[in-house]
């Protein structure tokens, strides 16, 4: 049959968790060979000899596999492969290693909010914890980083607020729109998105910024 | 608040303790990382080293929560004697790593001065969390011997490869399990000292 072949092979697997408790995987899909093709995601953790299929291919939309508390174990290696199958062939990807202690990667702070204080006279930014992650509990430590620049401006600058739910920014200059935003991570895992942008205005009587 | 210079019963408080405790955790755990990731980018690309971490961690054997609803169900008491227990089971291996660092050729200073600091302060955290667990059950610190690990797996050492796969499990071991020990003080601290309302 001309053009057709076995499919090629599924590629860039990558997992992420958004709170330390479920995780999902996702990967692209290689060539269909020209031919319908399915996919199928396996999976075997430390100290199993066989894997398993994934168990939900639905929650995280295309080309994913979600894993629920149930089936979410934290420092456990999993070894993760997927399968593309079409009429002539079955083709697997390379096997990719995964701890879960290690993907997490938080949803951006939310409620961020600004305000113009007197004095002495700066900008208050506020926020809250991003969704899902249980801080209350101490299950998930968050570190946040702010960064504002005014319209006008190219660069951006960045400040850690460490594990605060707020900071205070001195150096503005009167009259500007500025933008800021909030992002944040778990203690070890990677930064999240950057928080919707947020504008304020600077009144004239700020003191210039030096 | 730190004791004032002459006080004689002044006590530390048990929240200042823990304080104490999560900052040495989370610090000897991201130098674990760095030292994993600096021996992992340097020595084990291309052999292959993670797909036999699969094996496991000398500490296995300690059933430690692997959840977050296990980590909540086990009682604090419980929790904190299993975080005193994977502490010690890391002295010797500690020392090990120390050593053996310095027999891996051209390893960097980098990963040495991190052995010896991770040892340093992971001697300091025991303290600490043995000082947590005396106000919680004064006279109760179950001080025995602790050696889970068997040393080096010296019939599996049989060439330069081995050895340095022996080497990367015990760091990949360590990043692990200095995780769940920031992990678990974690939430102890948030349980104990907050009551859950971090």
């Amino acid at each position: 049959m001309d053009g057709e072949s076995p499919p090629g092979k599924p590629d860039n697997i990558k997992c992420r968790s958004p709170e330390k408790e479920t995780f999902s995987c996702w990967w692209e899909p290689g060539s269909d060979g020209g031919l319908p093709t399915n996919y199928s995601l396996l999976y075997k953790t430390e100290g199993k000899n066989s894997y398993s299929e994934c168990p939900d291919y639905k929650t995280s939309g295309p080309n994913s596999c979600y894993f629920d508390k149930k089936h979410t174990s934290i420092w456990t290696m999993y070894t993760i492969i997927v399968n593309a199958t079409n009429e002539l062939g079955t083709t697997t990807s390379d096997p990719q290693f995964v701890d879960v202690a290690y993907i997490v990667e938080l949803r951006p702070p939310l409620n961020v909010t600004l305000s113009i204080i007197d004095d002495p006279p700066h900008l208050l930014v506020k926020w809250s914890p991003p969704s899902k992650a249980d801080v209350k509990s101490g299950w998930v430590t968050v570190e946040y980083e702010v960064r504002f620049k005014s319209k006008k401006a190219q660069e951006w600058e960045t400040l850690d607020a460490g594990k605060q739910r707020q900071l205070r920014v001195f150096s503005l200059n009167p009259s500007e729109n500025y933008i800021v935003q909030v992002r944040c991570k778990s203690d070890h895992g990677f930064w999240s998105m950057w928080s919707p942008e947020s504008y304020i205005q600077i009144p004239d009587n700020f003191p210039r910024k030096d | 608040p730190i004791c004032p210079n002459g006080a004689v019963n002044c006590q530390i408080s048990t929240s200042d303790l823990f304080d104490r405790a999560v900052k040495l955790s989370h610090y000897i755990h991201s130098l674990s990382s760095e030292m994993f990731n600096e021996f992992d980018e340097q020595y084990a690309q291309g052999r292959g080293f993670i797909m036999k971490s699969i094996d496991t961690c000398h500490t296995s054997s300690l059933n430690t929560p692997e959840d977050k609803e296990q980590a909540q169900q086990i009682h604090h008491d419980d929790l904190l004697n299993l975080v005193l227990r994977v502490l010690r089971s890391w002295n010797d291996p500690l020392g090990h790593i120390v050593t053996e660092v310095q027999g891996i050729r051209e390893a960097p200073d980098t990963i040495l001065w991190k052995a010896v600091e991770i040892e340093e302060q992971t001697k300091r955290l025991l303290e600490g969390m043995e000082k947590i667990v005396g106000r919680f059950h004064p006279g109760d610190l179950g001080n025995e011997v602790y050696s889970l690990w068997s040393g080096p797996p010296e019939k599996q050492i049989t060439d330069e490869n081995s050895r340095l796969y022996a080497f990367y499990h015990l760091l990949h071991c360590l990043r692990r399990d200095s995780h769940k020990i920031d992990n678990y003080l974690k939430l102890l601290k948030c349980t104990l000292m907050h009551g859950s309302n971090c």
